[in-house]
């Protein structure tokens, strides 16, 4: 289910409209959205769940739902990415059963292998490059770091924080399976040129 | 609210609502698991606020909704055999969530209380009648509920009562719950 070539995953924010971001951002060519928002109401999360549902189907994209196990049932989504303060991997995937993706944040070769022994599909590691999208305490770990956990762990290496079309082929020539952004394309003035620029630099470099 | 859990009567059927909003899924789902553990032998039916997620994977007895949650009837699949409940401030919101299939309403505010005021003006008994008396599922009654008013509110066909701040000073719960135990059971 998860793409073999290297994808682009766009994950919301705050920014508004939301479900219309989503929608430039699978006509630029992302392949996987994850609907993430911390402050919204449960309604308001099922609500555009639904709708970017619909949209990934009709572009051949994955839906995947941040952190809510519940809103990612009710929506019919493919699946679900858990950060390490989420729900554990062991009991989403025991809501979830056998056929749901299950994403994983990890910032650690660690994590990447315990979240491969609980059930995950594919892991989020970062936070590779400085970002400003959230909240971070730590130091970036750099696009190097991506070969060291891919010996860590089987599960595709998707790369997140702070990746720019500038920068992205760093992650790509580390091992990357796919790269997630949310400021390169909710900020940016175009999200649909963001989309398929970056999209563009994952086709070129594969 | 362990404290609380630690002085339920053995007897008292009554629901706990679990609601802690600033907690992240990892913890509140130690806290639904740990709860459960400590209320078997009482009569409590354990629930956790708004996430059927939480409350399926620490093997609750239900979910509480809140108007702004994800609709009931899309937590089906999630729910099994579980509870489900919502809050609701008006009659209509009322029925919509019987339509959507829960199995009990919490209803109010009946009567001013300044936790609730942003949920507007207190619907009163009589409303409390109307919804109790539309309604096929069990109503709480919530909102600036005492023992002095529980009655009132048992007399318009609520079920029961829900209350936070009323349960707060534990020195006095054993001795409220024998009281409204008494207004309400009888």
């Amino acid at each position: 289910m998860i793409p073999s070539t290297p994808f682009l995953c766009y994950i919301t924010d705050e920014s508004l409209p939301m479900v219309e971001i989503a929608r430039q951002a699978l006509e630029g060519g992302a392949l996987m959205i994850q609907l993430r928002n911390k402050t919204a109401s449960g309604e308001q999360l099922y609500r555009w769940a639904e709708e970017i549902q619909a949209l990934c189907r009709l572009h051949q994209a994955l839906f995947i739902v941040n952190d809510r196990v519940d809103i990612a049932i009710a929506s019919g989504a493919d699946g679900v990415h858990l950060g390490q303060q989420d729900l554990p991997a062991p009991a989403a995937r025991k809501l979830l059963g056998p056929d749901k993706l299950l994403g994983v944040s990890v910032s650690s070769s660690d994590e990447a292998a315990a979240a491969e022994r609980n059930g995950a599909d594919y892991v989020g590691f970062g936070h590779i490059f400085p970002t400003g999208s959230k909240q971070k305490h730590t130091a970036p770990i750099g696009p190097e770091a991506i070969a060291a956990v891919r010996t860590a762990t089987d599960l595709p290496v998707v790369a997140i924080g702070g990746i720019t079309p500038q920068n992205a082929f760093l992650t790509l020539e580390s091992g990357a399976s796919g790269i997630a952004v949310i400021a390169a394309i909710s900020r940016s003035g175009s999200p649909r040129k963001a989309a398929r620029s970056l999209v563009d630099l994952l086709e070129h470099h594969h | 609210m362990l404290r609380q859990i630690a002085l339920l009567p053995p007897s008292l059927p009554c629901l706990m609502i679990i609601r802690e909003k600033h907690l992240d899924a990892a913890t509140l789902l130690d806290l639904c698991v740990t709860v459960k553990s400590r209320a078997a032998g009482t009569g409590a039916k354990i629930l956790v606020n708004e996430r059927a997620d939480i409350a399926a994977a620490a093997a609750l007895d239900g979910v509480h909704l809140q108007e702004s949650s994800c609709p009931a009837d899309k937590l089906r699949s999630l729910k099994g055999a579980m509870l489900t409940g919502k809050s609701t401030h008006s009659p209509d919101s009322a029925m919509r969530a019987v339509d959507e299939g829960v199995d009990y309403l919490v209803f109010g505010p009946v009567f001013d209380t300044p936790s609730k005021r942003r949920f507007g003006s207190p619907q009163g008994t009589e409303k409390l009648h109307v919804v109790c008396r539309t309604v096929p599922v069990p109503v709480f009654a919530i909102g600036g509920i005492s023992p002095e008013n529980a009655a009132l509110c048992r007399s318009a066909g609520a079920h029961g009562i829900a209350a936070i701040s009323l349960f707060n000073d534990t020195s006095k719960f054993p001795e409220l719950l024998k009281t409204l135990e008494y207004i309400l059971v009888r």
